[in-house]
């Protein structure tokens, strides 16, 4: 089998992109153009003829439940309407539980050297930010941005319902930090917010669905670009097959159908994303993580329509060997963290003024360090912002220091609100309006914390 | 300096919350298992634990109780609660009772199989217990194993698989024997490799996979996979490059169907849970509290059960002592050792286990006591009933049949196929047919099997490049990263890129791409079935790979694919790609994504 070229098959009538316009590229445009409308003519077809139940039963003797609907009509908008120039928010989450001391450190701070002789990053070693507040080292990438207003951090953010428990803290946090939330995703309500958009405006990095996604609304959970291509044969092959694997789908009643909705629609962009081909205009670490956030930067240059994306990065669960600020596990996470988001930066040049990223974790660790030179789970954890229209200069947010009497049960507590954070992010950079808020952060009075402009 | 009062007056401070997790837990099973259960709603059930935690005065202060943050008990229980979210605010009371309770279990499982009714509508034929049962016991039934169950019947069939032992495997045995590094012990694999590589660990996954494929043993091997994710330990993962192996072999094959209480005694005594948790570092002088918080949330009782930060703790200092000798001895490097110097000494309570603990020597006796506790502790009898009832019949299991399997848990001191036993003579699993969507493991496996693709030369080749689909589809054995195991609802599997990764892997195996396995003959496939024209020809690839026909506009898409006349003659097409388009087609259809 070899690979054929796909993007010969984009369109319908015109299997020649050269054809189609004064050179291949613009010929590929052209026909991804018209490859668009065509599907979206046969898909509101399919539309007609099925696919407009409403019922997803999820188990023996189930009620029926409206999921389908509000997935199928946001799914209309098609790629030709990309372009808009609308922002991005990439949510980056560490899973495990990131300890904020190290990476946002107070400086100065008496009590954090008396907790941690073993993995406290010297007041020498920071990189100096706002307040008392230094960087990590090994986060120097993001303290070059810091200097041009593009990068921030807020200490000691958590919700009044997180718990140590990972999974109880993700989820809590991912559902929109706040146990009395809905079972959506706090992300999948931001997409509700924002209305209609295009089949590839939601992205999860890898194989399965990023917590905070989860929802009504079509996500594209991909592991990459180039592996998101349909290998079905030649071209006349390669069109009976999507044609017949469309209506495979059609009438069923079973959340598959909406999955397969999205692949195809997907599939065209993608296919002709990877046939077109890529190099990044920046120099990213080895990794998963470098991976997921160069393909991201490639969608928004791409202009596809991209507003929301996740991408996560595990490892942060330390409870042995953190290691010194030089030397050790953390040091090693942190590098390749803000190695990776300084490509990110660089690979985007101009376009990170229309984009954010937003790196959370359920929690952050206990302030004394353990006998294996770690830390436990704690409470309060740092975020890290990057891209445009931050409030450049400052360290926004609430902090008490790390004398006994200010913390919670041995942990930052939660001096500031997740909630505020990312509502603000939201509102500025997807144009959610304060209306919306609500909805997203059910129970919540959204107090600004400062991170934007 | 912001202020902190905006908690809401109505957040609960005095335990209610807890109760409040499980009354949503029983409003959102009760939704799905309204048809066949006759009571539902078990919203006044008594907490196990019992005691309240402390009033929450500090409103910076996090709860004291993972339960008290609110939320759902896990992470699948939350994925597929997804769209549940109207019947949960609009379910405010307690349904009424209804007047004459259906019967719901019976004496054996073909009785159950009969009486069901499946009521939920699915595109599945549900006409045939067998393929149902064959759908959820193992990696994809084929038509032997149809004709077999069939032949002998279910009761006859489940009774043989539960006796795995009795039942011969040449041909997972051939795979298996393909990874030598697989079944060597950690002292051989430390001598075979370089140190920390991961050589054996990916021999390990790689042989698992064979057994998946080509077992007879299929639901023993569903068990071992149920198991593993349980208590997962990745494998590759960190600190498995000589024990990962062991740790799968000796602790869950060992118990897959044995009793619970075993596998957690044997695990919690293992170099790679103890290293993967990195209990091995822990000690008295500062406990690290990962073993002692999983243990309680992932393994046992789970944060349902209202266990606070002092449970915690309590239960990492009970884990103090045990380790795992290093390169320097004393003893074998690699293997376990209970160090009493590292044993945290004094009285310890978690939960309503209580122990003076009063000795260093004592201390894994007075661990071995606490898991021993713990295994059969209802909390826990409750967190394996909902897991297997998820694996086994669907996404949100009713509340009744979870119950039943609990009981059945604790009144067979944890051992497994008397559960699995409840399981298959309850009606709920046999109406549930089409409830379950394979994830893509399943998916693999399933198309290998029914295919009937195998080795074709060097074994550990092939299976090698059956592995890499699994890598490519972000679903290999045993390699779930995180403490929790892979995700077993569909709610957390939605993927475009998954989809496209099936629809490529069924063309690579249909058309030959991977070398070192057998590809199917178009033709060889359906023999014995009619296949003259194009339209028998759909018809008999439906029947043999799906076992049943499709909808119309189904089938009418298959045959449009072939040309577009069902009463052409199949002739001018099997020589060339159309025929293996339309297999892969057939395994690309919802009919084959659903179990």
């Amino acid at each position: 089998m070899t690979d054929e070229p796909l993007s010969t098959s984009l369109h319908p009538e015109c299997p020649d992109p050269s054809r189609l316009g004064p050179d291949p590229a613009q010929g590929l445009l052209r026909a991804r153009a018209a490859r668009v409308a065509a599907d979206r003519a046969a898909r509101d077809d399919r539309w007609r003829r099925g696919f407009t139940r409403r019922r997803f039963l999820a188990g023996a003797g189930a009620a029926g439940v409206a999921a389908l609907g509000s997935q199928l009509a946001t799914a209309r908008a098609s790629f030709g309407q990309a372009g808009d120039g609308g922002g991005t928010l990439v949510v980056v989450f560490l899973r495990g539980g990131m300890d904020g001391l190290s990476a946002l450190v107070p400086a100065g701070d008496p009590h954090l050297a008396a907790a941690r002789p073993d993995i406290a990053v010297p007041d020498s070693a920071l990189l100096p930010l706002d307040r008392t507040f230094g960087l990590h080292p090994a986060l120097a990438p993001l303290h070059d941005l810091w200097a041009l207003n593009r990068f921030t951090a807020v200490p000691a953010v958590s919700t009044p319902d997180v718990s140590r428990s990972h999974f109880q803290a993700q989820d809590c946090l991912e559902r929109g930090g706040s146990s009395a939330g809905t079972a959506e995703g706090w992300l999948d309500r931001v997409l509700d917010a924002m209305g209609p958009g295009t089949t590839f405006r939601a992205v999860s990095a890898g194989a399965t669905v990023t917590r905070s996604l989860a929802g009504d609304q079509p996500t594209l959970a991909l592991r990459g670009i180039d592996t998101f291509v349909l290998h079905a044969g030649d071209t006349p092959m390669h069109a009976r097959t999507v044609e017949a694997l469309s209506t495979l789908y059609t009438g069923l009643d079973h959340p598959l159908a909406g999955d397969v909705a999205s692949t195809m629609e997907g599939l065209n962009v993608a296919t002709l994303l990877s046939a077109v081909g890529y190099e990044a205009d920046a120099a990213y670490p080895e990794g998963a993580f470098a991976g997921h956030m160069s393909e991201m930067a490639r969608l928004i240059k791409a202009d596809v329509g991209l507003r929301v994306a996740c991408v996560d990065v595990g490892g942060w669960d330390m409870h042995t060997g953190m290691g010194r600020f030089d030397d050790g596990t953390m040091a090693r996470q942190l590098s390749d963290l803000g190695e990776t988001l300084g490509a990110f930066a660089t690979d985007l040049g101009g376009a990170l003024d229309r984009v954010n990223v937003v790196v959370m974790t359920e929690f952050g660790r206990r302030v004394e360090q353990n006998a294996n030179q770690g830390t436990d789970h704690g409470h309060g954890a740092a975020v890290l912002l990057l891209g445009g229209g931050l409030a450049g200069g400052t360290v926004p947010g609430a902090w008490g220091g790390l004398a006994p009497d200010q913390l919670d049960q041995g942990d930052v507590p939660g001096w500031n609100d997740y909630r505020d954070v990312l509502a603000e992010v939201v509102t500025a950079r997807l144009g959610i309006g304060a209306g919306a808020l609500p909805t997203i952060f059910p129970g919540h009075q959204v107090r600004p914390v400062g991170v934007m402009a | 300096m912001t202020d902190h009062d905006d908690r809401p007056e109505s957040l609960p401070d005095d335990g209610t919350a807890r109760s409040e997790l499980w009354r949503r837990r029983s409003v959102i099973a009760g939704i799905a298992g309204t048809a066949v259960t006759a009571t539902a709603f078990t919203a006044q059930r008594v907490l196990p634990g019992g005691d309240e935690p402390p009033a929450v005065t500090d409103v910076r202060r996090t709860a004291d109780a993972p339960a008290d943050a609110g939320g759902f008990a896990n992470r699948d229980e939350s994925y597929a609660a997804i769209g549940q979210s109207e019947q949960i605010s609009a379910t405010q009371v307690p349904p009424p009772a209804q007047a004459a309770p259906p019967t719901l279990v019976f004496a054996t499982a073909s009785e159950a199989a009969a009486a069901a009714e499946v009521t939920v509508p699915t595109i599945l034929d549900t006409s045939d217990p067998a393929l149902h049962l064959l759908r959820r016991t193992t990696f994809g039934p084929t038509p032997d194993l149809l004709g077999e169950v069939h032949a002998v019947g279910i009761d006859a069939w489940l009774a043989a698989q539960c006796e795995p032992i009795r039942i011969p495997d040449p041909a997972a045995d051939l795979g298996w024997a393909a990874f030598p590094l697989a079944s060597a012990d950690p002292a051989t694999v430390r001598s075979s490799i370089e140190r920390t590589t991961w050589g054996a660990m990916a021999d390990y996954g790689r042989a698992t996979l064979a057994r998946q494929v080509w077992s007879q043993r299929q639901l023993y091997e569903v068990m071992v996979d149920f198991w593993a994710n349980h208590l997962n330990v990745p494998t590759p993962g960190p600190g498995g490059w000589d024990v990962g192996p062991s740790y799968q072999r000796g602790v869950i094959r060992t118990h897959a169907l044995g009793t619970f209480t075993d596998m957690l005694v044997a695990a919690a005594r293992h170099p790679a849970l103890l290293r993967y948790l990195t209990a091995e570092q822990s000690n008295k002088d500062s406990v690290n509290e990962n073993l002692g918080r999983e243990l309680l949330e992932l393994h046992t009782v789970g944060v349902a059960s209202g266990y606070g930060e002092d449970d915690v703790r309590n239960s990492a200092y009970i884990l103090t002592g045990r380790t795992v000798v290093g390169r320097d001895g004393p003893g074998e490097e690699g293997s376990f050792r209970y160090d009493p110097d590292k044993h945290w000494v004094g009285p310890v309570t978690v939960l309503d286990f209580q122990h003076p603990n009063d000795t260093a020597e004592g201390g894994l006796e007075v661990g071995d006591a606490y898991l021993r506790h713990l295994a059969g502790h209802p909390a826990t009898a409750q967190t394996i009933a909902r897991k297997l009832a998820v694996r086994f019949v669907s996404d949100m299991p009713p509340p009744a049949l979870v119950e039943r399997l609990a009981a059945a848990y604790l009144e067979a001191g944890t051992a497994i196929v008397p559960v699995l036993d409840t399981l298959f003579r309850s009606v709920e699993f046999w109406a549930a047919v089409g409830q379950k969507t394979r994830r893509p493991l399943e998916n693999v496996t399933a198309s290998v099997r029914i295919l009937g693709v195998m080795p074709d030369g060097d074994i550990a080749h092939s299976v090698g490049r059956l592995y890499n689909a699994t890598i490519d589809a972000g679903h290999q054995p045993l390699s779930w990263p995180a403490p929790n195991g892979y995700p077993d609802v569909h709610a957390a599997w939605r993927s475009a890129g998954n989809v496209v990764a099936m629809w490529n892997l069924h063309r690579a195996l249909v058309g030959d791409w991977e070398d070192g396995l057998t590809r199917p003959d178009p033709i060889g496939l359906v023999a014995g079935r009619p296949a003259a024209t194009v339209g028998e020809y759909v018809d008999s690839l439906c029947a043999r790979l799906c076992f049943q026909a499709f909808q119309s506009a189904h089938r009418d898409a298959l045959v449009a694919f072939l040309g577009g006349d069902p009463a052409a003659p199949i002739g001018r097409f099997v020589d060339n790609n159309d025929a293996l388009g339309a297999i892969a087609l057939v395994l690309d259809s919802p009919y084959f994504s659903l179990r």
